[in-house]
């Protein structure tokens, strides 16, 4: 196959393939402007006085910085790789026809890559001019860093990067997937998903308490960075247990709605959890993703918060007042402000994880639109389709989410859950007889123990945001659903 | 003469179901044979696995002398494209390529310039008298027009056998007729086998020969002339 | 079918005689059972008898006399109420077919009538075969496809009737025989 043979083949499209390739190529730019945004930062040099906002000044922040930027890239990408499924059916159609005139399975899957690929690369492409074109209109200010440029070897291989991560996630996703000559096999896999998955949150969480463990730092001396891996390390390791516990999840939850749902829609549901359970992990992986790094700094947040009460009260007993003696390296509102930024992360991820989830369900509305007019035309209501959808996203959403917030927030609980307050502020007036005289000082109204505070409320509220994202996704799904139940579908293709 | 094509103790099973329960055919160059049987006999079966797009759980399917069931996917694949045709009863055909491109299709597959491929291609449109219909998409052309654009791909790589599983079967009686017609003449112009899957007698009428089919095995009483 | 009603129409287009009749009938009705002179002129007489043609001249161009014939009012009536009456559907159910099947179980049993079944659609399907290789031949006319494609759907109907019957052998014999 001559590359001019692949190029035609790659954008022979209709109208839903137009979509999915605008989607895609947004997606694309969006994560390359944020990759860009992230090397600007990350190409300032040295302490950086010129800006007005701290997190650029000085060195040891930037890091954290990009590293949010990147992050928020992340769901992005996972939208690009979403939008791989969209219009699955045509396409499937198309990958079929094609291999039935002597395309290999290989040629298949790379026409079918390359979709993507070209895609994302116009998109990535876009992002920068789009990125070059904002950096010179917002001009030269002490707010964003528009005076410094990522050197050039850099900056192709970000554009080249998304194209590249976008396609393989493409191919990742093609990878379950079998192009007969005769149509379309997705692999299924026979038995039921375990809740093995739930091992790895407890090696997630082993991991991340083991920086902390006193006694351990005696025996083996660790550096700075390996306990910073180590924690990282124990973050993902416990998102990939959530995200693939929505297998087990969906699955269970698939068996108890069959068992006790009442009525058509919860049967429907339960059935298409069980027959398909991974679905939740690749639809909802992302916002259970972001939801698992806002729970992390929410908790952050309130031993943070803890900390610096601890310090108010000790200098209020020990007596300094005006900053002196013990507390943070910096003002607290620059630590709040640092974590505000890392929900802005998350609440923009979160939204993006949103958009993904309304396209794999719009994907899986289209892909059964026959099955769905046909029970349209077998008389079942709209209304009851609509319910067989929204339980089938609910009901694994709403377990999965306590999970991810109770995981992100025990994560930060095992490290430090309460401060010890001194207990014996207690002056000795006697020297003869010290017991006898010693009187206690602040200790009355004071608690020994400053436990760290579950933060029940933000929690709820990131909890009930997520919900509401996946709620508005499933009510524009249904409008597609509407569409997809004419009966005008049973008659074509 | 020996057999361009057999297929010998061919099993095939859908999970527990068996579809070809120990079939053998065989099929000698530029012959054209019907293989004929009610629905859910096998018929369509037999003829996926000969043409290498199904494997076969037992038997062998020998092309040329080679046991093709030993072959890689992507081997069979390059065969389709080279040394068969397959022609089905509606959507082979690519419905974001027009015509010609569809015709072109395997050509391009196998390396072809793009230019050739395309003369090539409108050429076999002519000889399918549907030549005008070059630059529409299957969507715009009737049947007839569309599984005539589907014999002209089934055939542009000037293929040893044409697997043809019920060509005419979406297509009223007359339209039916004339495209069965170009089929088995181009076919025997052309000196290609036909392996011919229909429940229509009148269908298989245009064979050489008839092999019928009941529950995945060969009817003998169903034979016809050919026993 | 009957042969006078042929001739009749044969002769509305102006006078013939009986050799020229002949062959007009075998072109047009290329694979019927071409007419024996014998059966032209019985049939030629009927119908003068009845009125329906009256003789309109004699020639002898390099020959024997010919007579030519033409047809009469009466006779173009009665060739626009035959083409005008819609012939009764099957009003009985006979056939050799059918026939020889239940015989075949009445005499002797189901193997017997099962193989007479077997051996006449191999006979159908091979005829066929033969109509069909005619009508797709090169130089076929319409006449011959026309004439093909009428017996070939027959052939069918018969090839489907044989088909069911061959899988309801063994209920009929327990009808015919309790």
């Amino acid at each position: 196959m001559t590359a001019s043979t692949l190029a035609r083949l790659a954008v022979a499209g209709n109208r839903t393939d137009m979509l999915r390739t605008v989607l895609t190529a947004v997606s694309a730019l969006l994560a390359t402007i944020a990759m860009l945004c992230a090397a600007t930062v990350l190409s300032i040099t040295g302490w950086a006085g010129r800006y007005a906002a701290a997190l650029l000044v000085e060195p040891g922040l930037r890091p954290g910085v990009a590293a949010t930027l990147v992050l928020v890239s992340l769901p992005v990408l996972a939208l690009a790789g979403q939008c791989i499924r969209l219009g699955a059916p045509a396409r499937d159609r198309r990958l079929a026809a094609i291999r039935l005139a002597g395309a290999t399975p290989g040629e298949a899957v790379l026409i079918a890559t390359a979709e993507t690929a070209v895609a994302s690369l116009l998109g990535s492409v876009a992002g920068l001019v789009a990125y070059l074109v904002a950096r010179a209109a917002i001009g030269d200010q002490r707010t964003l860093p528009t005076d410094v440029l990522p050197p050039a070897p850099v900056i192709v291989l970000l554009v080249v990067l998304v194209p590249v991560l976008a396609a393989a996630v493409g191919a990742l996703l093609m990878r379950r997937v079998i192009v007969t000559p005769l149509g379309v096999v997705r692999r299924v896999r026979k038995r039921g998903p375990r809740p093995w998955p739930g091992l790895l949150i407890a090696a997630g969480l082993a991991l991340f308490a083991l920086p902390f463990q006193e006694h351990l730092k005696i025996h083996i001396p660790a550096p700075r960075n390996a306990a910073l891996a180590v924690l990282g390390g124990g973050v993902l390791l416990t998102m990939a247990g959530v995200v693939l516990g929505v297998g087990w999840i969906s699955h269970t939850a698939g068996r108890l709605l069959r068992r006790y749902g009442r009525g058509p829609a919860t049967l429907l549901a339960g059935q298409r959890l069980i027959t398909d359970p991974w679905n939740g992990s690749r639809t909802m992986a992302a916002l259970l993703a972001a939801v698992t790094a806002g729970s992390v700094a929410l908790a952050y947040r309130a031993l943070l918060a803890t900390n610096f009460r601890y310090y108010d009260l000790d200098n209020q007993v020990m007596g300094y007042s005006n900053g002196e003696g013990t507390g943070p390296a910096a003002d607290p509102s620059f630590y709040f402000n640092a974590i505000r930024l890392v929900m802005v992360a998350v609440g923009l991820s979160a939204a993006v994880a949103a958009a993904g989830l309304l396209i794999a369900l719009v994907e899986s509305v289209v892909a059964r639109r026959r099955a769905y007019a046909s029970l349209t035309a077998a008389g079942v209501p709209r209304r009851t389709l609509s319910a067989a959808i929204l339980w089938q996203t609910l009901t694994p959403l709403v377990p999965a989410l306590v999970l991810a917030l109770a995981a992100g927030d025990a994560l930060v609980r095992l490290t430090q859950t309460d401060f010890d307050l001194g207990h014996s502020y207690r002056e000795c007036v006697s020297e003869n007889d010290p017991e006898a005289h010693c009187r206690t000082l602040a200790e009355l109204h004071l608690p020994s123990v400053l436990h760290v505070p579950v933060p029940w409320g933000d929690l709820g509220l990131l909890g009930a945001g997520a919900l509401l994202a996946a709620l508005v996704a499933v009510g524009a799904g249904v409008l597609v659903l509407r569409s997809s139940t004419d009966l005008e579908e049973l008659r074509v293709g | 003469m020996s057999a361009l094509l057999s297929g010998t103790g061919l099993v095939r099973n859908y999970g527990a179901t068996p579809a070809l329960r120990g079939i053998d055919l065989e099929v000698a160059a530029g012959e054209i044979v019907a293989v004929t049987g009610p629905s859910g006999c096998g018929k369509s079966t037999l003829l996926h696995c000969l043409a290498g797009i199904l494997r076969v759980d037992g038997g062998t399917v020998t092309y040329r002398d080679q046991d093709i069931g030993l072959w890689s996917e992507a081997a069979r694949s390059r065969l389709r494209r080279t040394e068969f045709g397959v022609l089905f009863q509606f959507g082979q055909l690519v419905p974001e390529l027009t015509a010609v491109e569809n015709v072109a299709l395997p050509l391009l597959l196998a390396g072809t310039g793009r230019r050739e491929a395309r003369q090539t291609a409108l050429d076999w449109l002519g000889r399918l008298g549907v030549a005008e219909s070059a630059e529409q998409r299957p969507g715009t052309m009737s049947g007839g027009q569309q599984q005539r654009c589907a014999t002209a791909r089934a055939l542009v790589t000037e293929p040893r056998v044409l697997f043809a599983d019920e060509p005419t079967g979406a297509l009223d009686v007359l339209t039916g007729e004339q495209v069965l017609g170009q089929i088995v003449r181009v076919a025997r112009e052309q000196g290609t086998a036909v392996v011919l899957v229909t429940h229509e007698s009148s269908v298989a009428a245009y064979a050489d020969r008839e092999v019928a089919l009941r529950d995945g095995v060969v009817d003998p009483t169903g034979l016809g002339l050919a026993r | 079918m009957s042969t006078a009603h042929v001739l009749l129409g044969l002769l509305a287009a102006g006078p013939r005689h009986g050799y020229d009749l002949k062959r007009a009938h075998d072109d047009r009705l290329p694979r019927a059972k071409p007419l024996a002179y014998g059966q032209v002129y019985a049939t030629l007489g009927r119908l003068e008898r009845d009125g329906l043609v009256t003789e309109a001249g004699q020639d002898r161009e390099g020959g024997p006399d010919r007579t030519s014939y033409e047809i009469t009012e009466e006779g173009r009536r009665h060739l626009d109420a035959w083409l005008s009456a819609v012939d009764p559907p099957a009003p009985y159910v006979t056939s050799e077919l059918f026939s020889k099947v239940v015989v075949a179980l009445l005499a002797a049993d189901a193997g017997r009538a099962r193989d007479y079944l077997v051996a006449q659609r191999a006979a159908h399907m091979s005829r066929m075969r033969e109509l069909t290789t005619a009508k797709t031949e090169p130089g076929a006319g319409v006449g011959d496809v026309v004439a093909a494609d009428y017996a070939i759907g027959h052939l069918e109907a018969d090839l489907r009737w044989l088909q069911t019957t061959l899988a309801r052998v063994a209920d009929l014999q327990k009808e015919v025989t309790s």
